[in-house]
């Protein structure tokens, strides 16, 4: 994670640049400069015509030589910029070849192949999706390579939450909209892509979520990615978590603005860096626009935000809040409605906020929510939204009917039921799997609020083996540049993958649960990453029997494995073995 | 009457008549054709008409007065009705969410003609698309009445007319709800990989001759992450000037070195490689590691085919790799519909990256990257938007798979190879009548983009309210997706047309294109009836030979 000297050393840099104006003694500077000047312009003297130039070049002036010269300054820089423009590549860059040597090169070069082929030790990783066969919900029909077929498996592995993949009044309502609007949307939302039902959703999803407007994406993915790059620019400021997901880092790459860390979840390091930054800004004519962006329940580790600190943070030192969603909207809160009715602030505090419609609400594609303004920028300006066709009008009456089966269903208390739910699942397997995992092999990380359960093998026990803290590079943490050469392959994560995979297939074995684990592409990966963990995604219609025998099970597996696997010698047995997987 | 876009009116036609207005019914064996292009035979290179030199005056001068009169109204706006501006300006200590300079474009140019854009629709965007009726009540509102027009659908990426409400790509995609529900649940990964998506990709790797395939919900997303998975910064990606948003964002995501070649100018491109492999990464010089082609196959802006016979010439002989985009050929170009590949007789193995989307012939949403084993296998475990993103919804399966049977003729015989026959016909019966009629239209003969310029941003809105009131929807695009002298109306032909569709269309054309004057070709892109002469046929002159004429090799 960005540690405190490196944050502090580019601050620093920061202020220097940021105190360098013109010193007082730029006037001595300028008399002596000019009294060159003038005497190199008398040389014009001695070239024909040159006293006409001379004379007009004082005359106009009205012998105010500095003028002329920063002119002519300005005027040479002109002339450079434009013709630099022109050849871009340093002139003095390109070597001169003939075309027969530019044959022979041509010849003589000699390319890698376009992608690598699969060795054994990455390979294993293909064979353990699982596929579905038939319908994806609570209790599915499983094949996996390596173990073969279950019939009727308790699905932990799924970010359905809700279960609304098999609700009844999802399911038909999407019909309805097919038998009606047909498949596809066939055109980007400008050109006649938008329909009745993308309409209503966004008037839906902006009631549900108390906000002006709502915009709609074709893909969670690209969200994010999109929204970014639409309003942040070059010069803009963004202070981040450094726990965000590979979408968002895609996401501020790309727009090139500058960026600060700050550690994961770390509200006084967060409050020092923007009081450090707060001189530096105040100064800033005109004021740039920054945002402070974060994750609301973390994909990577599981744990949540502390919104009303970042709140009142981001109001004393006036940034922007850029919430990302994906994973909380449906989840969190009475009503499902993400991060701000969990810490009851209201959602107007948050400037943007970007969400799925494919994890709780069955449906597919992403969304952003804000004020008007804001929203309509994107209309026009958002890539993803602009060049690419609009949402399948399903998905989209699908995400309707899936708010309004969150929201109209309510207890006494006015909590959603299917939420209520969820979280009484939630926090009973939290509990157990807390009172039960004891024996040092797995340890939770996530919070008990979220609905998937982070395991991560043990600080102890990942020391015993020799396994990093975490994985990856921090270049884009210290430099505010990601690494240009990417992660590369790593034999220890695999086999800490490998580990966790060999739980997940002896769960399945035994109890007939899928499970899965944090799969990342270590290669794409900007920002340290997290070891391995095994996820358990709770599902509201997984009965409380069969969340008892998966923490049963747990236990049971993580009581052998870690006899099994001891020390190092026995992850190198462990190499040998994921070969033939 | 609203300012809320109402819901869709009830409609109480019967399912046949319903079906009808989605895909026409074909009327005679006449309007067939079968697209390809004569294997050795060069490409020729689609000759871009001038317009008198008048009109170019006149385009800038009228950009010229729209920005000056912009300017002007922004500087008093800004004195007299601050509120209007409140957006432009810092509030509280915050910046203002956009720029002033970045949004003039859009609120003195765009806003004028903000009509002829995102008209709200309901329905199935087939043969007709459903435009819900609307009149403007201020700057940024529409009054809404409730009601809705047909209008004669010339505006959707919908190639094939499989965006229908019933039939055996409809049933299917049900059929997919019930079985496997409206999402996927996870990403692929973890348990978001269905039979039917295994289904769906040995389906569309079949249908393109190639090993394997990976499909991905959203083109635009496949684009976005897949370069980042194939190079790094030692290597090059020379890509066309003219590529797509998404291809332009994958690559600048991805790191590598780029380069741009003209559009579709190989002599460009073969000095671009040459010198590239010559002179080596900047400044060290060290050689490339490898080197992508990266093109689309029929650009969707100027109607034109990449040069593929000689773009595979090219990367054969200097051993570079080839990514090719067939978001709008798929299914809309070649005798089978196997996109580019099929339409110039190439085998797709020759491809190394083959990428394309189903939204725009098969009714469908989504992209899918095709090739070696190799290449998805590394691709399934190292490609972001896979690992990370959404998988696709089980009815968007279906209705790939259903729509894909079709064509391969697995489903409904015949139906699928009237289709790519109607597609075909209509593409190059519309683009002939369009240029005998004296229009300057861009692109390929067997396009079925037919991009008919304007150049005059007041013919924008002109032309598309024209139109409209005719109950024909076409897209007006302009600068900034234009250059700035060439704004024009993209036709975008479908199946689901019937000739006196087309007859009608070009019947009011023609009456338009008198109205605004627009029939200023010169004859060097074809069309004429006397050699050496503009081409003015009469509306009567083009439909009576256009049937014959329009299947003839050469579009004259
Ligand atoms: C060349 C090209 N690639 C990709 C896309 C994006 O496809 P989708 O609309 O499915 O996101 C488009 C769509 O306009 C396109 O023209």
């Amino acid at each position: 994670m960005a540690s405190q000297e490196n944050v502090q050393a580019t601050m620093s840099t920061k202020l220097v640049t940021a105190t360098t104006t013109l010193q007082p003694s730029f006037e001595q500077f300028s008399s002596i400069l000019a009294d060159k000047f003038v005497g190199y312009l008398d040389y014009l003297n001695n070239i024909p015509g040159g006293t006409i130039v001379l004379r007009y070049i004082k005359s106009s002036y009205k012998n105010d030589p500095v003028r002329s010269l920063f002119e002519l300054c300005l005027f040479i820089l002109a002339c450079n910029y434009f013709l630099s423009s022109k050849k871009k590549e340093n002139r003095s860059d390109i070597l001169d070849f003939s075309e027969k040597e530019i044959d022979e090169l041509c010849r003589q070069w000699e390319p890698a192949p376009l992608v690598e082929k699969l060795g054994p030790q990455k390979s294993w990783d293909l064979r353990c999706t699982p596929e579905i066969k038939g319908h994806n919900g609570a209790m599915v029909q499983v094949t996996t390579p390596h173990i073969g077929e279950r019939v009727k498996a308790v699905n932990l592995a799924s970010s359905d939450f809700l279960n609304l993949n098999e609700s009844e009044a999802v399911s038909s309502a999407a019909k309805s909209c097919i038998s009606t609007c047909g498949v596809g949307s066939c055109g980007p939302p400008n050109f006649y892509g938008t329909q009745d039902v993308h309409v209503r959703l966004e008037e839906d999803l902006s009631e549900y979520l108390d906000t002006e407007q709502a915009i709609l994406y074709g893909q969670d993915f690209t969200t994010a990615g999109s929204v970014i790059a639409a309003f942040l620019k070059r010069g803009d400021l963004c202070v981040v978590d450094s726990g965000i997901s590979l979408a968002l880092q895609k996401a501020l790459v790309v727009s090139r603005c500058d960026l600060e860390w700050y550690d994961h979840n770390d509200m006084d390091h967060l409050d020092r860096i923007l009081s450090e930054l707060s001189p530096i800004l105040d100064k800033q004519k005109p004021i740039r626009r920054r945002f402070i962006v974060t994750e609301a329940l973390f994909s990577n580790y599981g744990d949540i935000a502390d919104l009303p600190k970042i709140v009142e943070l981001k109001n004393k030192y006036k940034y922007r809040l850029f919430l990302d969603e994906t994973l909380s909207i449906g989840v969190l809160g009475d009503t499902g409605k993400g991060l701000p009715e969990y810490y009851g602030v209201p959602r107007s505090e948050i400037a943007i906020t970007i969400g799925s419609f494919a994890l709780s609400f069955a449906a597919s594609g992403g969304f952003c929510v804000g004020v008007t303004p804001m929203i309509h920028h994107q209309r026009i300006s958002s890539l993803a939204y602009v060049f690419s066709a609009s949402l399948a009008p399903f998905s989209a009456k699908s995400a309707s009917s899936a708010i309004k089966e969150i929201t109209t269903k309510t207890n006494s208390q006015g909590k959603s039921v299917l939420i209520s739910s969820l979280h009484e699942k939630t926090s009973y397997l939290y509990n157990q799997l807390k009172k039960t995992l004891t024996n040092r092999f797995f340890s939770i990380v996530s919070s008990p609020e979220s609905p998937i359960i982070h395991l991560s093998l043990d600080k102890e026990y990942r020391k015993r083996l020799n396994l990093p803290i975490f994985y990856g590079n921090t270049e884009f943490l210290l430099n505010g540049k990601p690494a240009r050469k990417s992660n590369g392959f790593s034999q220890r994560y695999n086999l800490e993958s490998y580990i966790l995979q060999k739980v997940i297939d002896e769960v399945l074995i035994r109890e007939n649960i899928l499970l899965t684990r944090s799969k990342n592409a270590l290669d794409h990966e900007n920002l340290p990453v997290a070891n391995p963990h095994l996820l358990i995604m709770v599902n509201v219609a997984v009965s409380f029997e069969a969340l008892d025998k998966l923490v049963k099970t747990l236990e049971d597996i993580s009581h052998e494995m870690s006899h099994k696997i001891r020390n190092q010698e026995d992850l190198q047995i462990l190499e040998q073995e994921l070969l033939t997987y | 009457m609203s300012y809320k876009i109402p819901n869709a009116p009830v409609d109480t036609r019967s399912p046949e008549e319903l079906a009808e207005r989605e895909y026409g019914r074909l009327k005679s064996d006449d309007y067939l054709y079968v697209s390809r292009h004569p294997v050795g035979e060069p490409l020729p290179t689609p000759v871009d008409d001038e317009p008198p030199y008048i009109i170019y005056i006149s385009t800038y001068i009228s950009y010229l007065i729209l920005i000056i009169i912009g300017h002007i109204r922004d500087f008093f706006g800004k004195i007299f009705k601050p509120q209007d501006y409140e957006d432009l300006v810092e509030k509280n200590g915050y910046a203002p969410w956009y720029d002033g300079f970045e949004s003039f474009y859009v609120r003195r140019l765009k806003l004028r003609i903000d009509d002829c854009f995102a008209r709200p629709i309901h329905g199935v965007p087939g043969r007709f698309v459903k435009c819900f009726d609307r009149f403007r009540s201020s700057n940024l509102r529409y009054t809404y009445t409730g009601t809705s027009t047909e209008c004669l659908n010339l505006s959707s990426y919908n190639y094939l007319g499989f965006a229908q409400s019933q039939g055996v790509c409809t049933s299917t995609a049900l059929k997919c709800v019930d079985d496997y529900g409206t999402s996927a649940c996870s990403p692929r990964a973890h348990c978001g990989t269905t039979d039917l998506h295994r289904e769906c990709e040995r389906v569309v790797a079949e249908y393109l001759n190639q090993d394997d395939s990976i499909v991905i919900s959203q083109g635009y997303g496949t684009n976005a992450n897949l370069f980042a998975s194939l190079v790094d910064p030692e290597c090059l990606i020379i890509s066309d000037e003219l590529n797509h948003a998404s291809i332009r964002f994958g690559i600048r995501l991805s790191g590598a070195s780029v380069k741009v070649f003209k559009h579709n100018d190989m002599n460009d491109l073969n000095k671009l490689i040459r010198n590239s492999i010559a002179q080596g990464q900047p400044r060290t010089h060290r050689s490339w590691k490898k080197i992508i082609i990266a093109v689309e196959g029929l650009y969707s802006m100027e109607g034109n085919m990449v040069n593929l016979p000689e773009i595979v010439r090219l990367k054969e002989k200097y051993r570079c790799y080839l990514f090719v985009d067939e978001a709008h050929s798929i299914g809309a170009l070649g005798p089978e519909g196997r996109g580019v590949c099929d339409y110039f007789s190439i085998p797709h193995s020759k491809i190394d990256v083959l990428m394309g989307t189903f939204t725009k012939s098969f009714g469908a949403t989504g992209g899918y990257i095709s090739g070696k084993q190799e290449l998805i296998d590394a691709l399934r475990i190292n490609y972001i938007t896979n690992i990370y993103g959404e998988s696709v919804p089980p009815p968007i399966l279906g209705q790939i798979i259903s729509s894909l049977n079709v064509l391969t003729g697995k489903l409904n015989k015949g139906e699928g190879v009237e289709r790519l026959k109607r597609i075909a016909f209509n593409s190059r019966y519309l683009r002939l009548g369009l240029k005998r009629l004296g229009f300057i239209v861009y692109g390929s003969d067997d396009s079925p983009v037919i991009p008919l310029l304007l150049f005059l941003p007041a013919k924008m809105p002109a032309v598309s309210r024209l139109l409209y009131d005719c109950n024909i929807a076409v897209v007006v695009v302009g600068y900034p997706a234009t250059p700035l002298s060439s704004s024009r109306v993209r036709l975008c032909v479908s199946s689901a047309l019937t000739k006196e569709d087309l007859d009608y269309v070009l019947t009011k054309f023609s009456e338009i294109g008198d109205l605004t004057y627009l029939k200023f070709s010169s004859g060097i892109a074809g069309g004429s009836k006397i050699p050496g002469e503009p081409p003015r046929w009469s509306i009567e002159e083009v439909l009576e030979h256009n049937t014959e004429d329009c299947k003839k090799p050469k579009l004259t």
